[in-house]
């Protein structure tokens, strides 16, 4: 068959538009995540059973059912437009795991440090912030990086909700003028690139924690 | 659950704890009953055999993206941890570019290149299973190739020294240790991949997602349907979770 890369240069603005919508829908969610995914995290830690089996089961539900139910769910049922329903929903999906991540990260510092932290007359929240969570980000980011990528990832899904972003392009470039090969491996290495610069930023966080 | 450490010391739940929880989960649930009772559930019962049918789908794709994509699996984690190095160096840009690309542009991909490099049209059925399987093979690459390197090197040394073949080590000392160390993985992946069949309905199949949509654009009760449809998930993934602690209690899950 006859491959017309030329096709893609045409569609040079649509394409670009697409990344900077994925882009955008991306880091909402970074942030939305990491939010609620730390809050989350740290709901875990604090010596509450009840805390302790509210946040297992709201890890529990969110981690078995498919991102794209939550997405939908949120576009039908609780009425929200398309861009807040994909962010809000990639959000809480990805904060599950991310409080996961955190978890771990919390388990390997030794509990002396909260308790010395304590003894010395620290309120919770001044422990979190000034002893626990400096160190817990600094061991868990590469596990983190792993699902940052996992927001890129799903950020696809908005497509479903007609949002034009890059996949929808490919969609969209592929209805016009049936070169949906061309359109879709240039748009796979795209998101490739995507996935490259966040390990890359990852790595160079990490090194810069390591040298300070 | 017995004691729980946390970063400010452990918990130890009484009894009193543990069935006050167990009614506020059952508070929550008769909450959730009483709020859902109104909604036009006959619709979703007149729809039950065509949405069990879909949610059967769902299960057959997920089966056989597991049943083709366990071999080549084992396979593309074998070349990677044992392979000359350029045959390394494709099953690896395989795995990773597969484990790094939206799944949803997978199948796109496949769904489009298929006929681009065959030359003629294929049914969804085809592309679906085909990028389902893509997607499958990659993540179990990844498990296979944990499951491989947790098997001790001196017992590959060992058999060398007996004057196996290495064909002869990996299929009677380090695959049988290592497929029944992943099992546990193994399940986890299922579930994954379970989730993942969601997305397939952009090829046009009937799975339990697109049923639910389909059922949805005629009828028009989104609370009912979407309801239905989440709680089909959940209770297949989460029964299937169950299965993995019951397995092995200390494995962390991570699907």
């Amino acid at each position: 068959m006859v491959m017309r890369w030329a096709v893609i240069w045409d569609y040079r603005e649509a394409l670009w538009s697409g990344l900077r919508l994925t882009v955008e829908i991306t880091l909402l969610t970074i942030g939305g995540a990491l939010l609620l995914g730390t809050l989350i995290g740290c709901l875990r830690q604090l010596p509450s059973y009840f805390l302790g089996r509210a946040v297992l089961a709201y890890v529990e539900v969110i981690r078995n059912i498919p991102s794209v139910v939550k997405v939908f769910f949120l576009y039908f049922v609780a009425g929200f437009d398309a861009l807040p329903a994909a962010v809000i929903g990639l959000s809480l999906h990805q904060s599950g795991y991310i409080s996961d991540v955190l978890d771990a990260g919390f388990r390997s510092i030794p509990r002396e440090q909260s308790e010395a932290a304590w003894a010395c007359g620290h309120s919770r929240l001044q422990i979190f912030v000034h002893v626990l969570l400096p160190q817990v980000w600094a061991i868990v980011l590469p596990a983190l990086a792993s699902q940052l990528i996992e927001i890129v990832k799903n950020s696809a899904a908005a497509m479903l909700l007609g949002i034009k972003e890059l996949t929808f392009q490919t969609q969209n470039i592929d209805v016009e003028t049936f070169r949906g090969f061309e359109a879709a491996t240039t748009v796979t290495l795209i998101y490739l690139a995507l996935a490259l610069s966040i390990a890359g930023i990852m790595t160079m966080l990490e090194r810069r924690m390591l040298w300070r | 659950m017995a004691v729980r450490g946390s970063a400010f010391g452990p918990v130890e739940p009484t009894a009193c704890d543990r069935w006050l929880w167990r009614a506020v989960v059952g508070g929550m649930l008769l909450a959730g009953v009483v709020l859902l009772r109104h909604e036009r559930w006959d619709v979703v019962i007149a729809s039950g055999p065509f949405l069990l049918k879909s949610l059967g789908v769902s299960w057959l794709l997920t089966l056989a993206a597991i049943g083709i994509g366990l071999p080549v699996g084992i396979l593309l984690a074998l070349l990677r941890t044992g392979g000359p190095t350029p045959v390394k160096q494709i099953a690896v840009g395989v795995i990773e570019v597969v484990r790094a690309t939206p799944q949803l542009m997978v199948i796109f991909w496949v769904f489009f290149a298929v006929p681009a490099l065959s030359g003629q049209k294929v049914p969804a059925w085809t592309a679906a299973i085909i990028s389902l399987s893509l997607i499958a093979a990659s993540y179990l690459a990844e498990v296979m190739r944990a499951g491989i390197l947790s098997v001790p090197s001196i017992q590959i040394e060992s058999g060398l020294a007996t004057g196996m073949t290495r064909a002869q080590i990996m299929s009677s000392i380090v695959l049988p240790q290592a497929l029944r160390n992943m099992v546990p993985a193994l399940i986890a992946t299922v579930i994954m991949l379970f989730k993942i069949t969601s997305l397939i309905y952009v090829v046009g199949i009937t799975d339990f997602f697109r049923a639910v949509i389909l059922i949805n654009n005629r009828e028009f009760e989104p609370i009912a349907l979407y309801t239905t449809l989440a709680v089909g998930y959940f209770v297949c993934c989460w029964l299937l979770s169950l299965c993995v602690r019951q397995l092995d209690p200390k494995y962390v899950l991570a699907h």
